[in-house]
């Protein structure tokens, strides 16, 4: 199967690779997982919590080259979006920019997955810290 | 001779004559595959109308598929999990529990290292992998023991856990893949 230019450019040259602090309250921290690839993605953001503006976006997957493409272009459209517009994002709209083969579906669903756990660790966080709200 | 109802109504429990449990006896297992397979041999259709042999051939065929699964005590737990609707390539079955997702992230991390380093890490990584066939060993102790509750009381609830133990297993040997793989290089 041959991948798109944007899949492996995403995959040979992955943006935003990296960990932050998951212990911070403004981190937002999302693992979700495939067991039938065996693929494990981590997603982490860092909410400026006057703005609700997500100001840094990392990740770190294992598996396929889909996987990777499709964590790395999400932690670029996550940056500089708000926590609700980022909600929003669908795993449909990862499919059309990469060009992912119906096979590779579920790997922007695993991005997807990811975002929103991301993104609900961090408002169960803000939740807990009042001052954050 | 009774014997046929539409494949749709059937299952691999049913064609063996079986009660759906999760612990078979394997020998249990042969002599019924044997006792049907001389039933539904095609010799004993020679002389019968068409369609009773269509689908004594069906039947047969069916007979083939659900011994080759229930014998494989893991193709066998797939099977009932997919009967009861915990099928993984379906939405939604496929929750991983938290702490198993991150074990998996921590040795996939500790095998990109050991990748990265030299020819020193060989050793370190014969031990992961003796770890991960451990784990599997170990995972099989738990299934049998999984098995023997589902029998005690089937339903979601026993599922579950026979659910998540096989996407545990299903991560352990993706790693013990990639560590063979990386070790026979």
């Amino acid at each position: 199967m041959a991948y798109s230019e944007k899949v492996v450019d995403h995959y040979t040259n992955p943006r935003n690779v990296g960990s932050m602090d998951k212990n911070d309250p403004h981190v937002g921290t999302g693992m979700v997982g495939a067991p039938e690839c065996g693929d494990v993605m981590k997603l982490q953001i860092k909410v400026d919590p006057i703005s609700g503006i997500i100001e840094d976006a990392k990740f770190k997957t294992f598996g396929c080259g889909s996987a990777i493409a499709s964590s790395s272009l999400a932690t670029e459209w996550l940056k500089g979006k708000t926590v609700d517009q980022a909600m929003e994002i669908k795993n449909t709209e990862i499919v059309n920019e990469l060009a992912l083969p119906p096979v590779k579906v579920h790997c922007s669903v695993l991005a997807e997955d990811a975002i929103k756990a991301a993104i609900t660790d961090y408002k169960k966080k803000a939740v807990s810290t009042p001052a954050l709200v | 001779m009774a014997l046929l109802s539409p494949p749709s109504q059937m299952d691999y429990y049913r064609v063996l004559g079986l009660d759906p449990k999760l612990q078979l006896d394997r020998n249990e297992l042969q002599q019924l595959f044997y006792q049907r397979s001389r039933e539904l041999h095609p010799d004993r259709f020679a002389r019968a109308e068409a369609s009773v042999r269509d689908a004594a051939l069906l039947e047969s065929s069916l007979l083939n598929d659900a011994y080759r699964t229930l014998r494989d005590p893991l193709a066998r737990a797939e099977y009932v999990l997919k009967q009861g609707g915990f099928d993984i390539s379906l939405q939604g079955t496929k929750d991983v529990p938290p702490e198993l997702l991150e074990e998996v992230f921590e040795l996939n991390m500790a095998l990109e290292e050991l990748k990265a380093g030299d020819e020193s890490a060989r050793p370190q990584l014969t031990t992961a992998r003796d770890n991960f066939e451990a784990m599997l060993a170990q995972s099989s102790i738990e299934l049998d023991k999984l098995f023997t509750a589902y029998d005690a009381a089937p339903g979601e609830e026993s599922l579950k856990p026979i659910r998540a133990l096989l996407n545990r297993r299903r991560y352990i040997q993706n790693l013990l893949r990639d560590v063979n793989g990386y070790l026979s290089n």
